[in-house]
Order: structure tokens, then sequence, then C-alpha cells
């Protein structure tokens, strides 16, 4: 009986988010950018999140003309659909209101190219890969041992070696992965003018003004202030309280 | 000795005679308005007398020259001077450096002399020349000004006026020194055409004359001092004497007035409430940002103007530079300023038109720009905050896509492209929970992952135990028939009511039983063999016997009639019986 209970509180929920989610759409279809913002935000305060609804969300601030906020709702959406192509897309057309203009210094040489290769897939995709290759090495063994023709049993015992390294590159990957998850700590300004100081103090000298809607990675915390990391490379510190960050 | 007495006077005789060349002034200490007369006197006739620079001393008269040679006694004596009338100009310790002039040949210069000059003295005069009305009394210079504390920034004026007697007149004034206005931003106000009023100077009146007008605007607080304005003027007084007419005379004086240096103390502008973009504005000011348009083609252009307009101190600060988006192109400002400045004040606007072009299409917000500036009425900070502006621009590249130039001259076709447009949201979306524990080093992933491993040798394992259990044929066979036995008492069991198949598979189990313990073959068997090979395994010859009575019991009720109760006991009786030769067979 009491399971029963829980069940149906459970299924309400989701039934309760979901509905959320279509109530926002419909404010969304009327203009009430407002109302469909704290429609969204009430699917997150439910502990339930999808792309969409940051996507969405993302869309209604920029309706609103708020950089920030539309900036960072989509990229907390990219987070999860990391190549959706409509993401990206208004992903631009915020960063168009932005005041900075920030050159992106491209990565080049055998970094890049890993990093290329571990981001096709999260590293929790790379985990099941690493566990489905585990598998079908088990397969691939049976194979083997009980072959009794003699190339079918070369062809198993040859693919066994490559399953092992593939297991070991793709466990590799998702480490690699992860950890690159663990390190990048990207945030977007909120504060309208956010000064960059050469160093964590309020007295130092600026480094550089950044303005609101402009990326960051955080590269270090020291109580509330955080180094920062521009796409173009130039670092500073600033103040907690100008940044959110994504993750 | 009389001898050199004689020469002794002879030389004194030479040094009476010495050249002589010296300054005499007619006092060393004198007021400012006094007049010094220096001579310079030689005793020998010489050349090329070069005065010295009087500093601090305007010449009024001179040089005159004065030769005299006296014959006395039959001695002859020579004598002379240059003269000069001197005007101090400044007090203080004023020296009169060295004159030079050539005697037979020879320069000789007097000692340079200081001359102390002190205030201005009251002089006594030929009581006839004495003027009706002293110079003194009859011209005041006074600056007027506005306000002796203002705030920083905030205008005050400077107004000199000159009061002046009915009874003298004025021929002439000159500026001695013009005021110099440290630390304020000064504006002269040009007088065109100088007019006298009527006036009244300490309950008298006079006559006034506006010399001068200075709008100031302090730019720092604290004591700030404007330095006096001094005039020298030329004056006609009248006298007591009287001309043949009867008219009074006048006697032509030069005087000198000063208007005194003035101090003002300047406040600072209120740090309370100061907002951060203050930016040094003081007065009352409108201030808007207007764009010349907000919807936009590609390529065309846009002037946004900043205007602040009002009354203050316009021209001493800088308006707010708008902040825009990097992707909207904007030009250094044109600055405009019309600006009067009359007593009140500068008044007028001023103002920065930007030229912004577009580079892409979309929307572009202009934040709001806000002005801020110190009212004197209130005496509060204002803040003029422009409202957000929004540029839309319709076409044109966006700025993802690189511009591609396409060439569509000659085809009428409208190209149908959907190009980049800002996206809908999207309608449908599975939701997750926040906080989803990662799979990647969870322990599920390690078990998933090593368990294929782990199967590994159990497999091998297997394989080889089934390989030694196929190997082993005699085993297998006692398996098989231990098996069976089983499988027929079962199905004995099950088949208790019905007579025959029951005794069928009791046999059957019987036969098996056997099989599998003695290893023997179904055709060997027969009930000597069974025997023989029992005893020989130890068993008992009573269990032998009711193994051999329950086989022959089993063929019998096949064909007889035999009770329930009769199948029953069969039925326990195989099962005691197997059991006991389980144990005794060893």
């Amino acid at each position: 009986m009491n399971k029963l209970v829980f069940i149906f509180l459970f299924i309400t929920q989701i039934f309760l988010a979901q509905n959320g989610f279509e109530k926002g759409n419909a404010l969304y279809q009327k203009g009430e950018y407002e109302a469909a913002i704290s429609a969204y935000e009430s699917v997150l305060n439910g502990k339930q999140q999808s792309a969409e609804v940051y996507f969405n969300l993302g869309n209604c601030y920029y309706k609103l003309n708020k950089v920030a906020p539309a900036i960072y709702n989509y990229e907390k959406a990219l987070v999860f659909h990391p190549n959706d192509s409509e993401i990206i897309n208004n992903l631009k057309f915020a960063q168009k209101m932005t005041i900075d203009e920030i050159k992106e210094v491209p990565k080049v040489g055998f970094a890049k190219l890993l990093r290329d290769f571990t981001a096709i897939f999260h590293y929790d995709s790379w985990a099941w890969i690493a566990v489905s290759l585990s598998t079908l090495f088990l397969l691939f063994f049976v194979g083997y041992y009980f072959s009794q023709i003699t190339l079918s049993k070369r062809i198993f015992f040859i693919g066994m070696f490559v399953l092992v390294f593939l297991i070991l590159i793709s466990v590799l990957a998702a480490i690699f992965e992860k950890d690159h998850d663990v390190n990048e700590r990207p945030a977007i300004i909120f504060a309208e003018v956010a000064e960059v100081k050469g160093e964590p103090k309020a007295s130092s000298s600026d480094v550089f003004v950044l303005h609101e809607g402009t990326k960051v990675y955080i590269k270090e915390t020291l109580d509330n202030w955080r180094k920062v990391e521009l796409t173009d490379g130039s670092e500073g510190w600033m103040e907690n309280s100008a940044l959110k960050e994504v993750k | 000795m009389k001898k050199f007495l004689i020469l002794f006077l002879i030389s004194f005789h030479g040094l009476w005679a010495q050249v002589q060349f010296e300054a005499k002034v007619s006092k060393n200490t004198l007021g400012l308005n006094e007049r010094l007369r220096i001579d310079f006197t030689m005793n020998a006739d010489g050349d090329n007398f070069s005065p010295p620079s009087f500093e601090g001393f305007r010449i009024v008269a001179g040089p005159s020259q004065q030769v005299s040679q006296s014959w006395i006694n039959g001695r002859s004596s020579f004598n002379k001077s240059y003269s000069y009338f001197l005007l101090p100009t400044q007090k203080g310790t004023l020296t009169i450096k060295q004159a030079a002039v050539e005697i037979n040949g020879q320069i000789y210069k007097t000692n340079p002399i200081k001359i102390n000059v002190t205030a201005a003295v009251p002089q006594p005069r030929d009581p006839n020349d004495e003027p009706q009305v002293s110079a003194n009394d009859a011209i005041h210079l006074v600056a007027e000004i506005s306000k002796g504390n203002p705030y920083v920034n905030e205008p005050i004026t400077v107004v000199y006026k000159l009061y002046f007697s009915y009874n003298i007149g004025i021929t002439n004034w000159r500026e001695l020194n013009k005021p110099k206005y440290n630390d304020f931003w000064s504006q002269n106000i040009d007088i065109k055409q100088l007019v006298a009023e009527e006036g009244k100077y300490n309950g008298e009146k006079y006559r006034c004359v506006v010399l001068r007008k200075t709008v100031l605007y302090p730019q720092k607080s604290g004591r700030l001092e404007i330095e006096p304005l001094s005039l020298d003027i030329d004056v006609q007084v009248p006298t007591n004497r009287r001309d043949f007419f009867g008219r009074v005379q006048m006697v032509d004086d030069n005087k000198r007035v000063s208007a005194g240096s003035k101090t003002i103390t300047v406040k600072p502008l209120p740090e309370a409430g100061k907002p951060i973009d203050f930016s040094g504005a003081v007065g009352k000011f409108n201030f808007s940002v207007t764009p010349s348009k907000t919807n936009l083609k590609n390529g065309e252009s846009l002037d946004l103007k900043v205007v602040a307009s009002g009354t203050g101190n316009l021209k001493l600060f800088t308006l707010p530079k708008p902040v825009v988006p990097n992707s909207l192109e904007m030009y250094d400002p044109v600055h405009s300023e019309q600006v009067q400045t009359p007593l009140s004040g500068m008044n007028g606007r001023i103002s920065d038109s930007y030229t912004i072009i577009p580079q892409f299409k979309g929307k572009y917000p202009i934040k709001p720009m806000s002005f801020s500036y110190f009212d004197l009425s209130t005496g509060r900070y204002k803040t003029i905050t422009s409202p957000e502006i929004m540029i839309t621009v319709m076409d044109g590249p966006t700025a993802s896509s690189d511009a591609v130039a396409e060439n569509n001259v000659g085809t009428n076709k409208m190209k149908v492209t959907a190009g980049e447009q800002f996206r809908y949201i999207k309608l449908k979306t599975s939701l997750e929970k926040m906080h989803q524990k990662d799979f990647l080093g969870s322990t599920l992933f390690y078990v998933l992952l090593f368990l294929p491993l782990g199967i590994i040798p159990i497999i091998v394992l297997l394989k080889k135990k089934k390989e030694a259990i196929d190997g082993d044929v005699v085993g297998n066979k006692i398996r098989l028939s231990n098996k069976l036995a089983k499988k027929y008492l079962s199905e004995a069991k099950n088949q208790i009511s019905n007579k025959e198949p029951f005794y069928i598979a009791l046999e059957k189990a019987l036969h098996n039983f056997l099989k599998a313990k003695l290893n023997i073959e179904t055709s060997e068997m027969s009930k000597d063999k069974i025997q023989e090979i029992l005893l020989s395994r130890k068993a008992q010859p009573e269990t032998i016997q009711s193994f051999i009575s329950l086989t022959e019991n089993c063929e019998f009720a096949r064909y007889a009639p035999a009770s329930s109760v009769a199948i029953q006991q069969d039925f326990d009786k195989a099962v005691t019986v197997i059991s006991e030769l389980e144990k005794q067979i060893s």
C-alpha cells in the first residue's frame, strides 16, 4: 500500500513537471515570456531537467533581451546535447547581443586531435561502450574456445586481442573525458560590468573589464575570488558574485 | 726733510683731484605713491653714460643733464649730472643697479643703491595745488563676487567696478597686472563700450563703470585666492586755483587703485550619494539619447546622438559613452558645442554624435545610458537614465554564415532560402532527474566490465570437467542407471494406483539399481548371478533374499490380482531394500 502511494506521488510529480513544460510552451506561444520563465523554472525546481527546458528558457530570456541568462541557459542545454544545431544557432544569436569581443584562439596539435576524438561520446557512453566490448570479448573467447574450425578459431583469437585494445581505448577515453569534464568549468558573467583584477584583491588594479554574457573558464578558486581564463588565453581574478557556473 | 713734506702734500693734492662718479638718491625709503630723484654726478666730463635699468620703477621724467663749472679762488670745479625721476611700481626692497660712464678712456661705475619702498604715504602738498578732493577718496575699484562659498564647478562671477567722484575726470587707465585665476576655469565677458552709470559707494553718489566681468568655475575645493586687479589711472583733479575765466583749474594726477585680493571658500561636492558614473557635471541638465532610426537594412548606418543641454559647466565634463554589442561597429564621436556664457554661467547644449554601422542581421540592444549631475538648486545628485534602445537589422549576412557571393544576375527566379533564423522553442522533452550518478566509476560499471573476464576461467573449468566426465565410460553407465533407477522409482510412486504400470516401473527401477550398483548388463541378469555378485560385495543374505523375492513378486503381480494395500507394501519394501543394499554394498 505504502509503495502504491509512492508510485502515485512519483507519477504525479512527473506529470506535473511535464505539465510545467507544456504550460511554459503555451505561455511562450502567447508571448508571455516572464510567465513562461516561471513555468519552466517550476520544472527545474522539481529537480527535473532536460536540454529542451534550458533551451526554451534561453529563448524566453533572449526575447526579453536578457543577455546573460539567455547565454547561460543555452550553454546549459549544450551540456546535455553538445551538437544540437538549434541550440548552437540560437546561442549565436544571443552572443551577438554581448558587448565583449573575444577572439577564440584555435587549439592545434595532438591534444586537439585527442580531445576531438574523446568528445565524440559522453564519458558515460564511453563506459557503456567498454562494457559492451568486454561482453563481446567474452563471446569471442567462447567462440575461440569451442570452435572446431581452425580458421574461425584464428579469427576469434585475433578478434580477442583487437577487443582488448578497444576496451583499453574506450576506458582511457572515458577517464580522459571525465577528467576534462571535471576540470573544465565554464561560467557566464552575469554582472553588467565586471572588473578582472591582476590579483585576488579589491585594491588590485584592473587588468581588463568584461561585460555580461561573456563566457569564461574558471581555473582556480580562492575565497570568493575566481581565477578566470578567456577563450583568447588572457587570465585574471574576478569576484564570484559576478559569475554563474554553467555546470 | 722739507722736500718730503712737499711731496707728501702734492700727493694729497693729487688725491683731491681724483675723478668721482656717484649716484645720489633723494631718499632711501619712500612710499609707493612718492617719487624718487636720482642723480648721477661726476666731477669730470664723461661720455657714453649708460643708465641702469630701473627695475621696479617707472621713469617719470628724465634723463636731464646739468653741467656746472666754477672757479673759486683760482680753483676750478666741474660738475656734471644726469637726473631721473622715478616712480616705484612695487613694494619691497628695490635695487638700482650700476650706471657706467667713460671718463678719460676709463670706465667708472656707481655703487648699486638699495631703495626701500613702503606702502603709500600721505603727501603734504602745496595748499594752492591741493586738490579740492583727494584722488584717494575719489576713485575706488571694487571687485564684486557673486558668491563667497560656492561648490566646485558652481559658476561665480567677478565684476570689477570703478567708482569715481563726479568732480574728477579720468583721462586714461591702464591695467597693471591682469588677475590670474589659478584653479578656476574662467571666461571673460567682453565689454564693448564702457558706460558710466550712477552708483553709490559708501552711501555717496559716484559714477560707476564696469570694467571687467568674468565668470569663474572653481576647479578645486578649499580656500582659493582671486588675485587683485590693479589699475594705473590718470585723473584730472580740481585744484583751488581758478583761471582767468574763473574756472577751476584741473591738475593732472596719477592714481593707482587695486581691488584687493579676495578669498573664496569652495565647498567640495558631497560624497554622500555620489553616483558612480558622475563625471563632474554641475548645474541643471536634460539628457537624451536618440538614434536616427532603429530599423535598418543591411549596409545602412545610424547616428546615435547623446545630448546634454541646460545650464552648468557644459564645457567641463565629458558625456557618457554608449555601450554597444561588439557586432555593431561604432566610430569615434563628433563632438559639438553650442554654449553661450552670459554672466549667469554657461548654458546651451553639447552633443556627441556616433555613427554606428551594423554588420550582421539580428537585434542589438544599446544599453541604457545614465548621466549624473549635481543639482545646485537642491544640493543633490540627480541621475537621468535613457531608455534601452533596440536596433533591429532586417537583413544581411548572419554572424555565423560566411559571406558567399552568389551571382544571381540574370535569373528572375526567387531563391527560397531559409537562412539562419532564430529557432522556435522545442515542444517535446524527456525530463530526467537532476544529479544523476555517473555510470563511469560506479560499482555496476566495474562489475559489468570485469564480469566477462571472470566468466572465462569458469567456462574453461566447466569444459575441462565435461571432458573428464565424457572420458569416464563406466562411470557414465553407472550414473545413467542410477538416474534411471531413481526415475522409475518415482514413476512407480506416481502409478501406485495402477497396478500394471506400477510393477513395470518398479521392476525397471530395481534392474537399473542393480546395473548402477553392480555394473552388470541386463543380459547377464539372473537370480544366481545377482546373488553371487551381491554376496561377493558383502551384502547380507536376508536383504538379498528380500530383493530377489521382490523382483519375482513384480513379475507375478503383473498378472495376478493384487490389492492396493499389497502395492503399497511392495513399494515400501522396495524403498527399504534399496536403501539397505546401498548401505551394505561396499
